[in-house]
């Protein structure tokens, strides 16, 4: 009587656990995506700031920037509109770029977030909230100087 | 003295100078015939010096396509930046690893992690080429090319030597570069023995390349 209690335990404990298992499973197969205009901000700063931070020392602002899983910190950039221009996938990019630096920081909006675009022009001073995907840096052979990326993008203001 | 200087032969040597009266109706016309004559050449070295020109493409599609019984994964990325230069056939493509996008979140984790790309640390992969039938591509005539890059692809810190066929487009001033390859992933040090990884993931998958270019 007493084994046959011990199984009945062992028997739920083992569905339980199963199916416990496939929620946790589940769930993060099915992880929404990363709502990145809710969620705060890891860094305020300039394009110019950004930039040169890149620029200055590329491990240290790497490692600071971008996280090991891909899902890289969460930025507001201030900067002047230098070119609106738009990618294969029909997403706005904004390029925030003063004219004295050498390199700007191009900013991919979603189809969501494209409408805010229409509100801006070249030459204005925005805020754009977005996740960084890449740093800027001089390639050698490119022979250019590569702007950084921010993906997922709206205005801010 | 001026017209004894000119018939000089160590003086520039113009045929013409050295043969016709200088002090004459001709010799002033030759004499403009021949600052003529430097200014096509100095013309023509400038118009070399356009052909020259290099391309910059910010507008370009990467697809990368794994294909397995168990399923097939695909990742976009529009962030990547590309040169070429018309001039000696050179060709450069930096793709930010972190610009891939995927279907499912998690798999862009995993993608992303150590022990597949690790992109914190290695956060560009990048193509280093040349086009061997440059004489083949005319940049300045509208139409449809096809081109053969031998280069270096880089992915994961791992170069491997590559040679690959692609098309390039001329449009006016726009020229857009295509091409589909395949990319064997232990090559470059990603490789599953077992588990999820192994059954799902190719071992080679497919890279189609896309990029719109404008001069610099």
């Amino acid at each position: 009587m007493k084994r046959k209690k011990l199984f009945q335990k062992m028997f739920i404990m083992t569905i339980a656990g199963i199916f416990m298992g496939g929620c946790v499973g589940l769930q993060s197969y099915l992880l929404p995506d990363r709502d990145v205009q809710k969620l705060s901000a890891d860094y305020q700063v300039t394009a110019s700031e950004l930039t040169s931070e890149f620029l200055d020392d590329l491990d240290k602002a790497r490692l600071k920037y971008l996280s090991d899983d891909g899902e890289s910190e969460i930025l507001e950039v201030t900067g002047s509109v230098s070119r609106i221009s738009e990618n294969f996938k029909g997403e706005k990019v904004v390029l925030l770029k003063n004219d004295d630096d050498k390199a700007g920081v191009n900013c991919t909006f979603t189809h969501e977030t494209n409408h805010s675009v229409n509100a801006i022009e070249v030459g204005d001073l925005v805020t754009i909230k977005g996740e960084i995907v890449s740093g800027a840096y001089y390639d050698e052979d490119l022979e250019i100087f590569v702007n950084a990326s921010l993906n997922k993008c709206d205005i801010i203001n | 003295m001026k017209s004894k200087s000119l018939r000089n032969p160590g003086n520039y040597g113009n045929f013409f100078l050295r043969v016709m009266p200088v002090n004459s109706y001709y010799g002033t016309l030759l004499r403009s015939i021949n600052i003529l004559v430097v200014l096509i050449v100095f013309s023509g070295l400038y118009a070399s010096a356009q052909d020259d020109a290099r391309l910059v493409s910010e507008k370009s599609h990467i697809r990368f396509f794994s294909s397995t019984p168990a399923e097939d994964i695909e990742a976009h990325n529009y962030s990547a930046t590309s040169t070429i230069n018309t001039g000696n056939g050179n060709v450069a493509f930096s793709v930010p690893m972190q610009g891939f996008e995927f279907d499912k979140r998690l798999m862009q984790r995993h993608f992303n992690q150590e022990r597949f790309l690790d992109t914190q640390q290695f956060p560009t992969a990048r193509l280093v080429g040349t086009i061997t039938n440059l004489d083949a591509i005319d940049f300045s005539s509208n139409g449809k090319y096809d081109a053969i890059i031998e280069g270096e692809l880089t992915i994961k810190g791992v170069t491997n030597k590559i040679s690959e066929k692609g098309t390039v487009t001329v449009n006016g001033n726009r020229v857009t570069a295509e091409s589909v390859f395949d990319v064997t992933l232990a090559d470059y040090g990603v490789e599953f023995t077992s588990g999820r990884p192994a059954s799902n993931i190719a071992g080679t998958i497919e890279v189609t390349v896309h990029a719109e270019y404008q001069p610099q």
